[in-house]
């Protein structure tokens, strides 16, 4: 392949969801490479604050796919260009509960997922990432 | 315009869980020459029943079903670029490995393991992109 792809880094348009820049953490919202978006994991960040959302675990899945909509469509895509989700609870007992609100995002073809437990940072319930096609 | 999304209909379905009826996924969805796989557990093709067994067993059911799978979206297992493997305990990983090998003899693709809580007590998963 001799074509250069393009790589260049994603911002939210609402710059109090760029939460790796307002935690200082060595990484970018996300990065689009030729056709795809590759996004870093999301918390549930208060699109209004930018303060950690750790309300119910519904809330907080709803926030986080909320504000990946808001990402997604930041860089012109959208969640019905998603092809894969990974989404991590640190509860595993969560798992019913946040596949009810994740319907609410993905009513139809839903993108391919894994979903699975284990330890997530500054007691968040929830960290969900994706690869998306870009707009 | 960029690459084409689609979902690639598979003769399977994800088992049920405890939230109702069948998971909100679809197993395998292609964007331009990627396809990527969701995390797959032991279940028969064709019931959608779980094939409950031990970390070998399972790997091998998986790894049967994702051989299909591949095949079915015109892609194949030497056509795996990436895959994440997680497991319900790392001291299991031996037992997966074993097994795994046989599915890819040479020149297997890039891999992660790593152990974590899986959900209804499956044992394994593996998870996968491709190219088609």
């Amino acid at each position: 392949m001799t074509e250069k792809l393009q790589r260049s880094a994603i911002e939210p348009k609402n710059p109090l969801l760029n939460a790796s820049r307002n935690s200082n953490l060595p990484h970018v919202p996300g990065i689009r490479i030729g056709d795809y978006i590759f996004l870093s994991g999301m918390v549930p960040v208060d699109p209004q604050t930018g303060e950690r959302s750790h309300g119910p675990i519904a809330e907080q899945v709803r926030v986080t796919l909320s504000n990946m909509r808001h990402m997604l469509e930041s860089a012109g895509s959208s969640l019905e260009r998603v092809l894969r989700v990974h989404v991590v609870l640190a509860d595993i007992s969560h798992m019913a509960e946040m596949d009810r609100v994740y319907r609410e995002f993905f009513p139809v073809d839903p993108p391919a997922r894994t979903a699975w437990s284990m330890q997530l940072r500054f007691g968040n319930g929830c960290e969900i990432e994706c690869v998306a096609l870009a707009g | 315009m960029s690459a084409k999304r689609e979902v690639i209909p598979l003769p399977v379905r994800a088992p049920d869980t405890a939230s109702g009826s069948g998971q909100p996924l679809s197993m395998a969805v292609r964007g331009g020459d990627f396809l990527f796989v969701s995390g797959l557990t032991a279940i028969d093709l064709r019931s959608g029943e779980r094939m409950q067994g031990t970390t070998a067993s399972e790997t091998r059911q998986i790894l049967t079903n994702l051989k299909q799978l591949l095949d079915a979206a015109g892609s194949s297992l030497d056509k795996v670029v990436k895959v994440n493997v997680l497991l319900h305990s790392m001291l299991e990983e031996r037992n997966m490995n074993e097994v795994y090998a046989r599915f890819f003899p040479d020149q297997p693709p890039a891999r992660t393991v790593c152990g974590a809580r899986l959900p209804d007590g499956v044992k394994v998963i593996v998870e996968c992109t491709a190219l088609v």
